[in-house]
């Protein structure tokens, strides 16, 4: 009993020295490596800032710079904004770029939700198809859109002479040239991007609501109007801003159509900076900040919506 | 419940869809459907000046695919999706390292730069950086240079997404501590524990990325224009010159694109179903 | 003839029959309980009523109308659901005006039968809240208010507390059995919960794969089941096969019966006791578990059959794994009943 406790003793006193030295060296290893680590660690942060201020931060600081360098003067101020609010062609730009937007928009989702909503009351493979027709031409768009159209409704396309060889005056004298043919375009590229966005929100519509409301007398109508849309209407508020930004920001399918021939802002922005004639980087400047500042307005009102959908309420 | 349940069920297969909810889905299909298929059609025949189209040819397609311009473009695009994904993964991943392993905080400030372009989209971001760089007679003048700058910005938001939803699903925090304990440095956890574990998610939103750029007109007209031609600027210039011609490559495209649309859905749906 | 009546009433989905010919009344006034297993058609039955469901054969008949064919907006009934049914973008009081709302009822009856509503419930205070943030207790409160503010003939409850946890839902429990009596509201309750049948029921209907197999007070249904369904459904009975009882005390059952007998009828003791008109046998206590106010010991008993045996919880009186005790099965509570074909399958 004596001799085993005294070699417990002695082992634990033989290891108590090396252990107390291997836990200190241990400490300060980890310690050492760790900081070490922290470092590298910011460094692998490096890449990617560098790029992201390259290619993101300075260019739109850039934009900003030269909005507010005066194109005249050459002094630091308001002066091309004053002169893109008060220059026709801009002001043109300005309304048409949000006529077509607001009209887009609006109409996309009005055919939207009636399709989302459709869509949800119909069997698994029905929807199963919509929605694969939706994902393929949410894709078609651009260019190729603007092509498909120009044979379907441009000065010779398929549906303008058939137009005119049946007399439908719709069809024979519809100019795709223009403002309205671009919404229609537009139209078109909204429905799918709006439906997938929407059909989500739909799935969170339960069914004890439904027969809640039928217990409690409502009629299919209040049913609609005070329980559905309402519960919607984050998820609607939020799609209608994203539509709105999508099409403010649309360049490839309007200059497809239009080339430059058309008051419309991201085709005048462009024209700024790219093309035949001199680069003027101060109107182009002021342009593109209104456009942003139009962008930042959505994103501000989408997140507001998406936030409270998400929040307050929590359904959808 | 279950009985509830089971009535659900029981009723699922007999769930038929109601008339007007068909005509109407009916409609908007078809409407959605229809700008592509009168360009297929187009595309396969040489006149259509009456209700149906006559001489069926693949004139078009032969043409274009003897057409080595075709080609050039193609690869181009190519080399922009494949490159600029590449390098957007790259920074990403080593970026999100030190959000994950180092620096929590820093995670809100990557959330928010990467969601910029999403809404700003391309005109902005393609004319913010041809003021910066052009005429600046450095390297990063170099047309090539910006276009890949772009590029890389633009696919930013879906990738971003893409990375940060796969490492929130594993709980990389988690994983990194559990082989630290076990005597794994940080780093090497990450690349060897973390990253193994996220691919399948990467992969899904690469391949959205992909499409992106294959599909992107703005940042290549604008800053490249006829220098570095891609597929869309292709197209663009080759519309008014042959129809025939460009209603072949607007098929050509959609199908790429379709096909790779068709990949990630079958991937988000297998990844579901686990 | 009785306030509701189900004669003949045949649900079918597909292939599947869920209701098997059920026939039953309800008296007016009356807290009934359909209480079964999930899937037994106790639910199915309750939408039928309430006209969410339509019947594939058969008759239903509501204080002398046949409603059969009446569709759910005409039954004038009130409803609660398992899941949670309020309109998340109105208030409580939103809610719970909205039926009156639906009838045209002029305002400021609305705003009087409300509050008279979500005082019953004990909700006063949450008038304004919307229900993403109210507990799930709450919003059932709530959902109950909306349903009998409208004056319903019968309150249909469906599992309405299956989601919310213990305590709070005993609290409910009696919260409705008081309105109940208050409003003297025929109420017609689904659970799968015989506990809370047993508290809440003035009769309970026992539902087995679509047909009712047993009726009757809970009293009734507790200590005479009519079948081993209904003995293994409701308490916890011990059930010993024919051939183990009869090697057990010598005494002869019928084949195709089994004896049940309650866990708390056992007597159990060290010495062995002398009881009349009760069998006795001995076994050993392998386990004991306290379970509230009762130990309930796991007695081994000859041959390898093990009983429950239930006793108050008392200080002295306790015996200990291993122990050999002698337990007297009383005559009377060694019920013989059928075998039950179905439920002689292994349960899923």
């Amino acid at each position: 009993m004596a001799e085993i406790s005294q070699t417990s003793a002695t082992l634990s006193a033989d290891a108590a020295v090396p252990a107390a030295r291997v836990t200190g060296s241990a400490a300060e290893a980890s310690r050492r490596p760790q900081k070490t680590r922290r470092w590298v660690g910011y460094v692998a942060f490096l890449p990617f800032l560098l790029v992201i201020v390259g290619y993101e931060l300075l260019p739109l600081a850039q934009l900003v710079l030269d909005s507010l360098i005066g194109k005249e003067s050459g002094a630091f101020g308001l002066e091309n904004f004053v002169k893109v609010f008060t220059t026709p062609l801009y002001q043109q730009s300005i309304i048409n770029s949000v006529w077509i937007s607001l009209v887009s928009a609006v109409v996309g989702i009005v055919v939207s939700f009636l399709a989302a909503r459709f869509a949800y009351e119909s069997s698994e493979r029905v929807r199963n198809a919509f929605t694969m027709v939706l994902n393929m031409m949410s894709n078609f768009s651009g260019v190729p859109l603007a092509f498909a159209f120009m044979i379907l409704m441009g000065n010779s396309g398929v549906l303008t002479i058939l137009g005119q060889q049946w007399n439908i005056p719709f069809l024979a004298d519809f100019d795709l040239y223009t403002g309205e043919g671009l919404l229609v375009l537009y139209i078109y590229f909204q429905i799918p991007l709006a439906t997938l966005l929407l059909l989500p929100a739909f799935s969170g519509i339960k069914k004890s609501w439904r027969e809640a409301a039928i217990i409690l007398q409502a009629t299919p109508l209040d049913y609609w109007f005070r329980i559905v849309i309402p519960n919607l209407m984050p998820s609607i508020l939020g799609t209608l801003s994203v539509l709105f930004s999508n099409a403010l920001a649309a360049y490839a399918t309007a200059f497809a159509i239009v080339m430059n021939n058309y008051a419309l802002l991201p085709l005048q922005i462009t024209s700024k900076f790219k093309g035949d004639v001199q680069i003027d980087a101060a109107t182009g400047g002021a342009l593109a900040v209104v456009l942003i500042i139009l962008m930042v307005v959505c994103t501000v009102i989408n997140n507001y919506f998406t936030k409270r959908a998400s929040k307050g309420r929590e359904i959808i | 419940m279950s009985s509830k349940t089971k009535a659900v069920k029981a009723a699922a297969p007999g769930k038929k869809t109601p008339l007007a909810a068909k005509i109407f889905l009916g409609i908007v299909g078809l409407y959605l459907l229809i700008p592509f298929l009168t360009t297929l059609i187009y595309s396969l025949f040489v006149e259509w000046t009456d209700v149906l189209p006559s001489g069926f040819t693949l004139r078009n397609y032969a043409e274009l695919f003897t057409n080595s311009t075709f080609w050039f473009s193609i690869g181009r695009t190519l080399v922009l999706c494949l490159v600029s994904v590449a390098i957007t993964i790259v920074l990403l991943l080593l970026a999100m390292y030190v959000v994950v392993a180092v620096n929590r905080r820093l995670g809100r400030f990557m959330q928010f730069v990467c969601m910029i372009p999403y809404a700003l989209q391309g005109v902005i971001l393609s004319i913010g950086i041809i003021s910066l760089y052009t005429g600046t007679g450095t390297i990063l003048s170099n047309r090539m240079f910006m276009l890949f700058g772009a590029y890389t910005i633009l696919v930013l938001p879906y990738i971003y997404q893409g990375i940060r939803n796969a490492l929130n699903a594993i709980d990389a925090n988690m994983l990194i501590q559990a082989a630290e304990m076990l005597g794994c440095g940080r780093f090497r956890a990450y690349v060897q524990v973390v990253l193994p574990n996220i691919v399948s998610g990467i992969l899904v939103s690469s391949l959205l990325a992909e499409s992106i750029v294959f599909g992107d007109f703005v940042l290549a007209n604008n800053i490249a224009g006829t220098n570095y031609q891609n597929i869309q600027v292709f197209l663009q210039a080759n519309m008014a010159r042959s129809s025939g011609l460009s209603s072949a490559i607007v098929v050509i495209i959609f199908l790429v694109v379709a096909a790779v649309t068709a990949v990630v859905l079958k991937l988000q749906h297998t990844s579901q179903k686990q | 003839m009785a306030y509701i009546e189900f004669k003949d009433v045949v649900k079918r989905f597909g292939d599947n029959t869920v209701l098997d010919h059920i026939s039953f009344g309800i008296q007016q006034g009356d807290l009934v309980t359909l209480l079964g297993p999930s899937g037994c058609g106790k639910s199915t039955l309750l939408r039928c009523l309430s006209g969410l469901e339509t019947v594939t054969e058969g008759k239903i008949v509501l204080d002398g109308r046949d409603v059969t064919n009446v569709p759910a907006s005409k039954r004038n009934i009130g409803m609660v659901f398992q899941q949670y049914s309020l309109f998340p973008n109105m208030t409580v009081e939103q809610n719970v005006a909205f039926g009156l709302k639906m009838k045209k009822v002029d305002p400021a009856t609305i705003e009087k039968k409300v509050a008279d509503a979500i005082a019953m419930v004990e909700l006063s205070g949450k008038e304004k809240a919307y229900p993403a943030n109210l507990s799930g207790g709450q919003q059932q409160r709530a959902a109950l208010a909306r349903s009998i503010v409208t004056e319903p003939s019968v309150l249909l409850l469906d599992e309405p507390l299956s989601a919310i946890d213990a305590k709070l839902r005993k609290a409910l429990q009696s919260r409705i059995r008081e309105i109940h009596q208050e409003l003297g509201l025929t109420t017609i309750f689904v659970t799968h919960d015989q506990d809370e049948a047993m508290v809440m029921s003035d009769v309970i209907q026992l539902f087995h794969s679509g047909r009712i197999e047993q009726a009757g007070s809970p009293v009734e249904v507790y200590t005479s089941p009519v079948s081993e369904f209904a003995a293994s459904f409701i308490g916890s009975y011990n059930q010993l096969s024919a051939s183990d009882f009869t090697a057990l005390t010598g005494v002869t059952v019928p084949a195709g019966n089994v004896v049940a007998i309650r866990p708390e009828t056992i007597g159990i003791s060290r010495e062995r006791p002398d009881e009349k008109d009760a069998h006795l046998v001995d076994g050993t206590v392998v386990d004991s578990t306290p379970r509230g106010n009762v130990l309930r010991y796991t007695v081994r008993l000859e041959g390898g059959t093990t009983v429950f045996v239930d006793v108050l919880f008392r200080s002295f009186h306790m015996f200990d794994r291993g122990n050999k005790v002698y337990l007297s099965l009383p005559e009377r509570d060694c019920l013989v009943i059928p075998v039950d074909a179905a439920s002689a399958r292994p349960a899923a």
